[in-house]
């Protein structure tokens, strides 16, 4: 059996380390790059959101390097993604590709249904075998989340810009490469300590950006112009609550014994949004209202046609809480050069409104 | 004397404004684009260069709009400056009160909120270019008449029509339609400026706090019945800058004056003579990797300047190297 599965950030290396550990053969296809996109888009029903069409041209390029049996996230209650691998599923066969599609539940008791696929791709290994994959898996995700939220607080200080996403890419492969959890925990520790020990300016004191939106966009760069890169690179850091490793931590192991992370931002957002609307747009919301003290700004995330996040762009903008919201539509059809002009704007309004803020303070001191 | 020379290159007009020390407008030039940034940069060099008083010294050289970073490498800027920051920095030196600045230009059209000076929000057409400047141009082209013409005879409307104006191929069609069902021409133009007035302001002016005094700028702001169907439409005046057409380069201007007076360093600016060298541009599809960039290339003397357009910076390194 040959394994593959689309993209997301960097979801790439559990699978791989899961199934290297369980001797199942794992294609991974090419990293997302235009020629994905424009795969995917080809062959995607045109209303469709960006995350159809990534992942269509991940399924497709993986097909062609010989993988069979193709792993989707899949269920009900997300949003409509919840149907995409029933679509992409169709599409492949009508394409010729005589591949098995796999709906990982992303809905419902999330671990059983991803352990039950996974013990059933590596023709039935034992349960202790495949839990401690599993387990090795979620230790790269935790180490590579962990090393990212460093690179975010480096990157709008750094004295050389590009340092630290050079350190962050080399982090990456050396966790990839990592066999064994002393390996992984001295990488980890390593490039942490190198990043911590990139020469900064002591002087700025970095705007503070929010991130939220989609769950695919905010963590796939590729999908939404690499945003966060690009604020770091204009001085601004990022602050972002949606990581892989957050995810699964609460929904395999804490949401199964009550313990809810999402309750605080749902009673944030309560004042305006009581209900959810499906994908993030109550997280959207919620974001906006908890964090409007703390960030001098958000950016909103959204698939171009995604209904949640359009309902929640059109909430955000008149709740009491005034902090300026940009949303980013993310799209095939969107250029860069027009996103990042919208972005360098926004961070002027917020360094102007922030040295406003400090003149009046001063003055009012004086 | 000291100025500071403020360039805005945009999708269709490329203007430059020259201030002096307290800001006052020594002089300007507006041309069209017609798709040769370098060569209406240069051209606009030259004539500002003839116009200018001969004791002028450039203090200091900012480009903003959609061909800032061209323009920025040809003059040597010392700021490269995005256009909705400029045009909010204009229209707040001559009216410090205003509340809400809408600028429609060629392509593009924003709407920037402002409140006690400073900009609290702005929006900028994204995934559309319905309801600018070009829609306009290019509905004046298919009439046979100028687009001074189409704000004239708009103006000279009774009753006009509805027109769809969500999309400007339909809205074209509407037109066509309107036309041969024999309405008359004024009251279709003027129909069709309300269309493009409710487009904006269902589109880019969505959900935000719209409140007097209005600034109306960019070049549509040169058409009456645009400005009396938004104020129809919003019931408040609006107030139309002397110089709106060129809100971007004076903004651009500021923003220099500014940053020179607290950086304390000299102009880069490379001088009026770069109206006469000779620059190529060429464009070229990167294959380093699967992205497979276009990547855009300017040229001097067959040595590249200065790149554009890659996802990553690898080509921007490559022109950093001397």
């Amino acid at each position: 059996m040959r394994v593959s599965t689309p993209h997301m950030g960097h979801v790439y290396i559990p699978f791989k380390a899961i199934f290297k550990r369980l001797g199942v053969e794992f294609i991974m296809p090419p990293i997302n790059t235009q020629r994905t996109l424009s795969l995917g888009a080809r062959y995607s029903p045109e209303g469709l959101c960006i995350p159809f069409k990534m992942t269509l041209g991940n399924l497709i390029e993986a097909a062609d390097m010989g993988a069979n049996t193709l792993l989707i996230p899949g269920g009900d209650g997300i949003c409509r993604l919840g149907y995409y691998g029933k679509v992409q599923e169709q599409v492949l066969h009508n394409l010729g590709y005589d591949t098995e599609v796999i709906q990982i539940g992303v809905s419902e008791q999330k671990f059983r249904s991803l352990m039950s696929i996974i013990r059933k791709v590596s023709g039935d290994a034992p349960w202790y075998r495949i839990i401690s994959a599993i387990r090795f898996g979620l230790s790269k995700l935790a180490s590579v989340d962990r090393v990212e939220r460093v690179v975010q607080k480096v990157r709008p200080v750094e004295l050389v810009k590009g340092t630290a996403n050079q350190l962050y890419s080399h982090a990456i492969s050396a966790i990839d490469k990592a066999d064994d959890y002393d390996t992984l925990k001295r990488v980890e520790v390593d490039y942490i300590n190198q990043l911590e020990r990139v020469p900064r300016d002591k002087q700025v004191q970095p705007l503070i950006v929010g991130i939220t939106g989609e769950f695919y966009v905010l963590l796939e760069p590729f999908s939404s112009f690499d945003i966060e890169q690009e604020l770091g690179r204009m001085g601004v850091e990022v602050r972002r609550s949606t990581f892989v490793s957050e995810w699964t931590k609460f929904s395999f192991f804490l949401n199964p014994f009550g313990i809810n992370e999402k309750k605080r931002i749902h009673r944030a957002a309560r004042p305006y949004l009581k209900r959810d609307i499906g994908g993030d747009g109550w997280e959207s919301v919620g974001e906006k209202v908890l964090h409007a003290e703390e960030y001098d700004g958000i950016v909103h995330l959204a698939p171009f046609t995604c209904m949640p996040e359009i309902i929640a762009q059109n909430i955000m903008l008149s709740t009491r809480e005034k902090i300026p919201v940009l949303t980013v539509l993310c799209d095939e059809q969107i250029a860069k050069a027009g996103v990042l002009t919208r972005l360098e704007a926004f961070v002027d309004l917020l360094i102007r409104k922030r040295r406003a803020h400090s003149g009046r303070a001063q003055g009012a001191a004086a | 004397m000291e100025t500071y020379l403020g360039i805005d290159v945009g999708s269709v007009t490329t203007k430059l404004a020259v201030l002096d020390e307290h800001d006052e407008l020594v002089n300007h030039v507006y041309l069209l684009t017609q798709g040769r940034p370098i060569d209406m940069i240069q051209e606009g060099l030259r004539e500002t260069r003839k116009q200018l008083p001969a004791d002028c010294d450039v203090c200091g050289v900012s480009t903003t709009g959609s061909a800032r970073y061209l323009a920025g490498v040809i003059v040597g800027a010392d700021l490269v400056k995005n256009e909705i920051t400029a045009h909010a920095v204009a229209a707040l030196h001559y009216f410090p009160d205003v509340r809400t600045i809408i600028e429609i230009g060629g392509q593009d059209s924003k709407i920037t909120i402002v409140r006690d000076g400073i900009v609290t929000d702005f929006a900028m057409n994204t995934v559309c270019a319905a309801g600018t400047g070009s829609f306009l141009d290019h509905q004046a082209l298919r009439l046979d008449m100028s687009i001074e013409e189409l704000s004239q005879r708009a103006l000279a409307s009774s009753a006009p029509v509805r027109i769809a104006g969500r999309c400007t191929v339909f809205a074209e069609s509407d037109m066509v339609h309107k036309q041969q069902m024999g309405h008359r021409v004024e009251d279709i133009l003027y129909g069709l400026c309300q269309a493009l007035v409710r487009n904006y302001l269902s589109n880019v002016g969505l959900g935000k706090d719209i409140q007097p005094p209005i600034i109306f700028q960019g070049g549509v702001a040169f058409n009456q019945s645009i400005i009396r169907a938004l104020q129809e439409e919003l019931g408040m005046e609006i107030i139309v800058p002397p110089h709106h057409e060129i809100m971007g380069a004076i903004g651009a201007a500021l923003l220099v004056h500014e940053e020179m007076a607290t950086g304390g360093s000299s102009s880069q600016f490379k001088g009026f003579d770069q109206s006469e060298v000779k620059y190529r541009t060429s464009s070229f599809e990167c294959k380093a990797c699967p992205n497979n960039c276009e990547v855009a290339r300017l040229s001097l003397n067959g040595k590249a300047l200065a790149h554009w357009g890659g996802r990553c910076d690898m080509w921007e390194r490559v022109a950093a190297i001397p």
